[in-house]
């Protein structure tokens, strides 16, 4: 079975309905350069070779110990021996353009069936690296079985000058009295494009918990969507986005309480310097009849320069009496009485601000999901700090 | 305002540090999620490196800093906490002694130190500061009360009134003063 192959035109005018910053979802992320690299690369013949991509691989695999799937430019590297996971040829059609982008040119889709209790985490790392403009699709199902419990790591890199655009869907579902643990990481090289959807339906009594962190990338567009339909489910999840010269990051969450009791939490934080700018929308719905949610959310950014700009957007919904809601965004600078507490002892102004800021993801970092991959990415988060609050030569000026 | 032949206002609040000069807080901040002990040791290491030293071996360093810290009656978790985070006024008071005492500056400023302070961690900041004294160090207590003086003996006693100095003397003025308040040196300056 094989999904009808699209002809050059079809494609194209798939791309031309990517959404557009008229839409009030998009209204800060403009896809013209996924527009720009997808048509460049249909008209050129949907080719580029490859890159040498082994030794970034290794540095994600070898410092993370877990049980490794890798999905290259879009294509499954064999051998896939990882139980419960097998190779898919097509992910749904959908009724947004990006699904159906994602449907028209997938390569390997991926199904993951979690059974029992996970002994050592499932790693996905998602690499794309080619010699000219280039465009990847990747597509994961993720199933934990009713009562089975585990971690999953999911692993966005890339590497290279030239243009990328990557079009992620990953799709999970939470069985009942099941628990999940999902660490997503996206460390893409500059200037690289991705646009991330992750949908997850959480079951009766499920435990749901999700940390995003958003180190790299030039325009990142993330979509979390939780949807709530059982009683007794608990999600949740937090993310961090460290954003410097020149990058765009959008995380945009919506989750639907659709029946009580349940609960919901997320925190997201940024921490933004340079010429950048970062988006935060986070929904929560409470549908009619859901009693008994309890639902909360936050945002917090740090803001060390002038050029860097946030929008932050918190939004309830709520159609419902007996609920407990809560939301708080601030955005702010670093707190001028611990610099200077610490500049007294010793510490010069880019050092005392790296620990402050650094103590600002601390909590999320130290929170993550995935014990194994802990030490691994306090390295990285730590390092991209450090990037971070060089990238504008005027912050210590 | 000179110190040791450098202009100290012309110093930012590190160079400071660095020159060997110690500011204690009347306020000590909390600053969450950054570690009591990291801060310890980047701030020894901070003036090490700018006296052209190495980095100060770890082993070492926890075991002065815990010695230090069974000096002034502090538990050891405390090396684990965020700077401040949590702590009692006279635990703040205390992490500051215990940063003095391991900075070992030549000139310390300890800025209402006794505020707030119950009489078990007032003996304690008062024994941290008397284990540091000696000719090479220059110690200025800035209080209101005598309460602190009578654990800590001043060598001199200067009464500061709207930024001037308007009375020195020895440990006795700080007695007198008690005795008779403050618009005793007022008057007697304005006269």
């Amino acid at each position: 079975m094989s999904r009808q192959p699209h002809s050059i035109d079809e494609l194209q005018d798939i791309v031309s309905r990517l959404p557009s910053t008229r839409n009030e979802d998009w209204k800060y992320t403009d896809l013209a350069s996924a527009r720009d690299i997808s048509s460049r690369w249909l008209a050129a013949g949907r080719e580029s070779l490859s890159l040498a991509l082994q030794d970034e691989v290794e540095a994600v695999t070898h410092a993370i110990d877990a049980n490794w799937i890798v999905i290259a430019n879009g294509e499954l590297q064999h051998p896939v021996d990882v139980n419960g996971a097998s190779r898919l040829d097509d992910a749904p059609s959908s009724d947004t353009a990006l699904a159906e982008l994602n449907a028209a040119l997938l390569k390997d889709g991926l199904r993951l069936r979690v059974e029992d209790a996970l002994d050592k985490p499932i790693g996905i790392l998602m690499i794309d690296g080619t010699e000219d403009a280039s465009v990847s699709q990747a597509y994961v199902e993720i199933e934990f079985a009713p009562g089975a419990s585990g971690e999953i790591i999911e692993y966005h890199a890339s590497k290279g000058d030239a243009d990328q655009y990557a079009n992620t869907i990953v799709s999970v579902a939470v069985g009942d009295a099941a628990s999940a643990r999902h660490l997503r990481v996206q460390n893409r090289a500059a200037h690289h494009v991705q646009t991330g959807h992750t949908s997850v339906s959480v079951g009766r009594d499920a435990n749901y918990t999700m940390s995003g962190f958003d180190l790299g990338g030039g325009l990142i567009r993330n979509d979390v969507i939780i949807d709530i339909a059982a009683a007794g489910a608990e999600v949740s999840f937090d993310g961090l986005y460290l954003a410097g010269e020149g990058q765009h990051i959008d995380n945009h969450t919506r989750v639907d309480h659709r029946v009580g009791p349940a609960r919901s939490r997320q925190e997201y934080r940024g921490i933004l310097n340079g010429h950048c700018r970062c988006v935060w929308n986070g929904k929560a719905i409470v549908h009619e009849g859901a009693d008994g949610t309890d639902a909360d959310q936050a945002n917090h950014n740090l803001l060390l320069s002038e050029k860097a700009e946030i929008d932050a957007k918190p939004e309830l919904e709520i159609y419902t009496d007996d609920v407990k809601c809560s939301h708080g965004t601030t955005v702010g600078q670093l707190d001028e009485t611990s610099l200077f507490y610490l500049r007294s002892r010793g510490l010069d102004k880019r050092h005392a601000t790296q620990v402050l800021t650094h103590a600002f993801a601390s909590d999320l970092v130290a929170r993550m999901p995935v014990d194994a991959a802990k030490e691994a990415l306090a390295t990285v988060v730590e390092h991209r700090l450090a990037e971070l609050l060089d990238s504008d030569p005027d912050t210590f000026s | 305002m000179t110190y040791e032949g450098k202009d100290l206002l012309d110093l930012e609040p590190e160079e400071r540090a660095r020159e060997g000069i110690f500011l204690g807080f009347q306020y000590p901040v909390e600053i969450p999620g950054v570690n009591n002990a990291y801060l310890l040791k980047t701030a020894v290491n901070a003036k090490r490196k700018h006296q052209g030293l190495g980095e100060v071996d770890a082993f070492e360093f926890l075991k002065l800093a815990r010695e230090k810290m069974a000096a002034l009656g502090m538990d050891p978790k405390f090396l684990n906490r965020g700077v401040n985070e949590g702590f009692s006024g006279g635990e703040k008071k205390r992490n500051e002694i215990l940063q003095m005492a391991m900075l070992e500056p030549k000139l310390a400023i300890l800025d209402e130190t006794d505020s707030g302070l119950d009489i078990d961690a007032l003996k304690a900041v008062a024994e941290g500061v008397n284990s540091l004294r000696n000719p090479d160090r220059a110690i200025v207590l800035v209080t209101h009360y005598q309460r602190l003086l009578d654990y800590v003996q001043p060598d001199f006693v200067h009464v500061l009134s709207e930024g001037q100095i308007v009375r020195s003397g020895d440990k006795s003025l700080a007695l007198e003063l008690e005795d008779k308040g403050y618009d005793w040196v007022r008057e007697a300056a304005s006269a």
